[in-house]
């Protein structure tokens, strides 16, 4: 029982160490730099979640009174500050699993970025459909699953089939969804008056917001509902087993009659669904926009941060939550950084680096561990 | 101390930090100008005493006297420094390189030399290699070039550090006969240019052929030396294994049923893609166990994978009960009984990460017994069969739910066997089954080995511990290089004559007749 309760609160532990390391580190660049450590880190915790007392007072006024009255006075605002870091971190719990899921199976994948584009198309292309409500968002979802899973495939049968390593194709494949999105937004997807960007989500397809006022969506529920999912498959069966078998050491796999190319595409094919999950989230349900810009601005970089995810939440899906939350938080928070504080974006940002770093390494040196032993 | 000698080692004591006594005051010597034989089985120590040379080790006590003078290596380059070069089965070359860059590696400014010093050091190679009448493609990728030619590039690198003594640990395990031919007559030539050699081996031909004197170890201990003039195989045989009273065999005689398992003709390639195992024939019958003894490295890993489905099989046939099983994978093979107790447990046997009980359903994991709802695992279901196999192999653990690397070496082992034996098997393969455990743990499962034989299941057991092989083998097959130089009943044999088969002399390995079946 000892080794088992250590072995949820170890991480915990290390993982409290390394943030107050990280905070350290960037309160001292800020002195170095003549900014005000104290005050960053508060206006950064305020633009993150608010303060307690308006969270308290909203959340009472919403089960006593109801969204509309609580929406009359404004105090519902109180929940701003958090329902935007929750919104951020909706798509990168998804992103965060695609990392996590390879690293379980002792893959490098980092093709989540190339995934979320053309999860997210996909979804748009459902709303060039028109179908009932609830069903549209359910059609709209699985579009995105299926879109992110095939764009995975390809890697999983180079490796298969060719030996390719993943870390190569996936940036390829990024780059080709890339562009696939550029051309697609431009031509078949492109809104007609407005060329700057796709088409917009149907009414039907959407997923609302759950507070007026507010970003936050169901899409969050979705999010935390795929990690549940991934959670049970990776420790509740057989499946599951044979992809974290195959990560920590192959050889014993095979020995126990594990086919290690089996599980390694099956384990690509989660990945690719939970990024296009990511994609899908972000157009279905992240208000005002419910479409894809031509730049790929709004799904920009959410494969890659969820690298950092996953590293900082141990490449545990439960972990990936907390992790999503926290640097939902700090990109968040980056705008009170600036605005209450004064530090300037760039300064924001090598704090954000320097916190982000040290938490995720703990978890990439286990992971050089397990790779290092199973070369040697 | 006598000048004349190249090497003296005096009472050389070597105990791991692990406890592990690997030698218990052993004395050797080198002459110059000699070629010197290192003999012995697996553990014996040569290759802990000549780590202790090469600097890669320190010695626990014991003095090393080089040309005379007391010594004391720190690292390896104290031992080049003094004129030493150990040449390691794993050889230690850059793939990517040239065979000349590789020979300059490591030495002082070899990084950046001007191309005058390059073509001095080119022609001082090429001078090396005409005065030992062997050469190398000194331009060619080094990863191109075969085994061997590898293995001439490692010791050019060591005559051009300038070394005087050099080491060689088994080194024609990865070499073919013909190289092997070309190899020895570079050895000749170098000793008969004044350098002296140690050859690590335990084959006693290879002793006969090409060295001068023979120092022979026996479980950390000096077995005797002997010129080599005056040595015959059976004589070093004698010294390798000793003559330990073998304890008693406690075993019922069984009915010997049918053939469970046939190989015929079976042929397999090791890692390096050389046929370590060719044409090789035999059988397994229902309550016997059969023992193959043999200095690991002879095929026997091979043998033992390409049987469980772990090695491709190139040419003939594996059955069990009667239905061919070459090409298929793990899975299929324990669905038609076997059970396989691998020979490294901590790299294939168990996933050390992995709790009791994730552990004790690896294999078996996809049985629908412990699959509920979904393909849900039922944990509950698997911690109880956990249990059940801790109870039965009364294996020490607080917690099914720990990992197994927290586990004793001899526990974890249990666990395998454990787990395997549970399979109700018809064919048990186990390699090594008891090495490196304590003497309780290796008599329970050898315990358990024989009762598998008494319930009629066939056993083929692969070991390198000779007494094991007594003990516990209805029949015995020595293998070398491949092939078994003969199989007899333990009755049959003495521990010369398996000595003599081990090291690759058959002539002796008489009895073939009714036991060969």
């Amino acid at each position: 029982m000892r080794t088992k309760l250590w072995g949820w609160f170890k991480p915990l532990v290390e993982g409290l160490f390394a943030a107050l390391l990280g905070f350290g580190i960037g309160a001292v660049l800020m002195l170095l730099w003549k900014y005000d450590p104290v005050k960053a880190y508060l206006a950064l915790f305020q633009g993150a979640f608010g303060d307690f007392g308006s969270i308290g007072k909203a959340l009472s006024c919403l089960l006593s009174q109801g969204i509309d009255a609580c929406k009359e006075t404004g105090v519902i605002y109180g929940l701003y500050e958090l329902t935007n870091t929750l919104t951020n971190a909706t798509p990168l719990i998804l992103t965060g699993l695609t990392f996590a899921i390879g690293i379980r199976a002792g893959l490098f994948n980092i093709g989540a970025e190339g995934q979320v584009y053309i999860g997210a198309m996909a979804a748009v292309a459902a709303s060039l459909f028109s179908l009932p409500p609830g069903l549209h968002v359910l059609v709209s979802i699985l579009f995105a699953l299926i879109a992110g899973a095939l764009w995975s495939l390809p890697v999983a049968l180079l490796k298969a089939t060719r030996g390719v390593h993943e870390v190569i194709s996936t940036i390829m494949l990024n780059w080709v969804g890339r562009y696939l999105a550029y051309y697609l937004i431009a031509t078949a997807l492109v809104d007609p008056n407005r060329a700057e960007k796709s088409i917009s989500i149907a009414q039907s397809a959407r997923l609302l917001p759950i507070l007026p006022g507010m970003d936050l969506t169901a899409s969050l529920l979705v999010s935390v509902l795929f990690a549940g999912i991934i959670y049970w498959i990776l420790w509740q069966t057989a499946l599951g087993y044979e992809i974290r078998a195959v990560g920590l050491n192959p050889d014993a796999s095979r020995y126990g009659g594990i086919r290690p190319t089996r599980t390694m595409i099956a384990s690509f094919v989660l990945g690719g669904l939970a990024a296009g999950l990511a994609g899908a989230t972000q157009i279905l349900g992240r208000p005002p926009t419910y479409a894809l810009y031509e730049d790929l601005s709004n799904v920009m970089n959410l494969g890659f941060d969820g690298i950092a995810v996953a590293l900082i939440g141990r490449n545990h899906p439960l972990g990936a939550i907390v992790a999503a939350i926290f640097m939902g938080g700090l990109s968040a928070g980056s705008n009170q950084m600036q605005i209450a504080a004064q530090v300037p974006l760039e300064m924001v940002r090598v704090v954000q680096g320097a916190i982000i770093l040290t938490l995720a390494i703990p978890e990439l040196l286990s992971i050089f561990k397990i790779f290092r032993r199973k070369r040697g | 101390m006598s000048e004349s000698l190249a090497i003296q080692m005096l009472s050389i004591q070597k105990i791991y930090p692990d406890g592990t006594v690997a030698l218990k005051g052993v004395n050797f010597d080198l002459r110059r100008g000699e070629i010197h034989g290192l003999l012995g089985e697996n553990g014996a120590g040569k290759s802990t005493l000549t780590k202790i040379l090469s600097g890669l080790l320190r010695p626990t006590e014991g003095k090393i006297f080089i040309r005379g003078k007391l010594k004391n290596f720190r690292n390896p380059s104290d031992a080049l420094r003094s004129g030493i070069g150990m040449v390691h089965q794993h050889f230690a070359l850059v793939p990517t390189f040239s065979a000349l860059e590789n020979i300059l590696l490591g030495q002082e400014g070899s990084s950046n030399l001007s191309r005058l010093q390059m073509s001095k050091a080119r022609a001082r190679v090429e001078e090396m290699m005409r005065a030992g009448g062997f050469s190398v493609p000194l331009d060619a990728r080094t990863e191109s070039l075969a085994v061997g030619v590898q293995q001439r590039v490692e010791i050019i690198k060591m005559l051009y550090r300038s070394v005087d003594v050099l080491i060689l640990d088994e080194p024609t395990a990865v070499l073919t006969p013909v190289e092997v031919h070309d190899f020895f007559k570079t050895l000749r030539t170098l000793r008969d240019a004044g350098k002296s050699i140690i050859l690590i081996t335990h084959k006693l031909k290879e002793i006969l052929d090409v060295t001068d004197r023979v120092t022979v170890l026996r479980q950390g201990q000096n077995a005797g030396q002997i010129a080599t003039p005056e040595a015959t195989p059976e004589i070093l045989a004698r010294m390798m294994i000793g003559h330990d009273v073998l304890p008693s065999i406690e075993k019922k005689p069984t009915q010997i049923g049918s053939a469970i398992m046939q190989v015929s003709h079976l042929r397999v390639k090791d890692n390096l893609g050389l046929h370590s195992i060719e044409d090789l024939s035999f059988a397994v019958h229902a309550g016997e166990i059969l023992g193959i003894a043999g200095v690991e490295g002879n095929g026997q890993t091979e043998l033992v994978e390409a049987i469980t489905g772990l090695r491709p099989v190139e040419h003939g046939e594996i059955s069990i009960n009667e239905k061919n099983i070459a090409g298929q994978n793990p899975r299929q093979l324990y669905q038609q009984g076997l059970a396989h107790v691998p020979e490294d447990r901590r790299r294939l046997g168990m996933i050390l990460e992995f709790s009791l009980s994730e552990n004790s359903i690896l294999g078996v994991h996809r049985e629908k017994r412990f699959h509920g709802w979904l393909g849900k695992i039922l944990w509950g279901k698997v911690g109880s069969h956990t249990w059940d196999l801790i109870k039965k192999f009364s294996i020490v653990a607080s917690d099914v739910k720990a990992p197994a690397k927290s586990l004793s070496g001899g526990n974890q082992q249990k666990l395998v066997c454990a787990r395997e034996f549970d399979k109700q098997p018809s064919l048990v393969v186990a390699a090594q089954p008891t090495r490196g455990l304590d003497i309780s743990a290796t008599q329970y499962i050898r315990d358990q080995l024989v009762h598998l034989r008494d319930e009629g299941k066939a056993v083929l057991l692969v070991s390198a511990d000779l007494e094991e092989i007594f003990q516990l083998s209805d029949r015995i097959a020595v293998m070398y290089e491949g092939k078994f130089m003969g199989v007899a009943k333990p009755e049959e044999l003495d521990r010369e004559r398996i000595g003599l088969m081990m090291g690759g002399v058959s002539a002796l390995a008489a009895p073939v007749g009714e036991a060969a079946r």
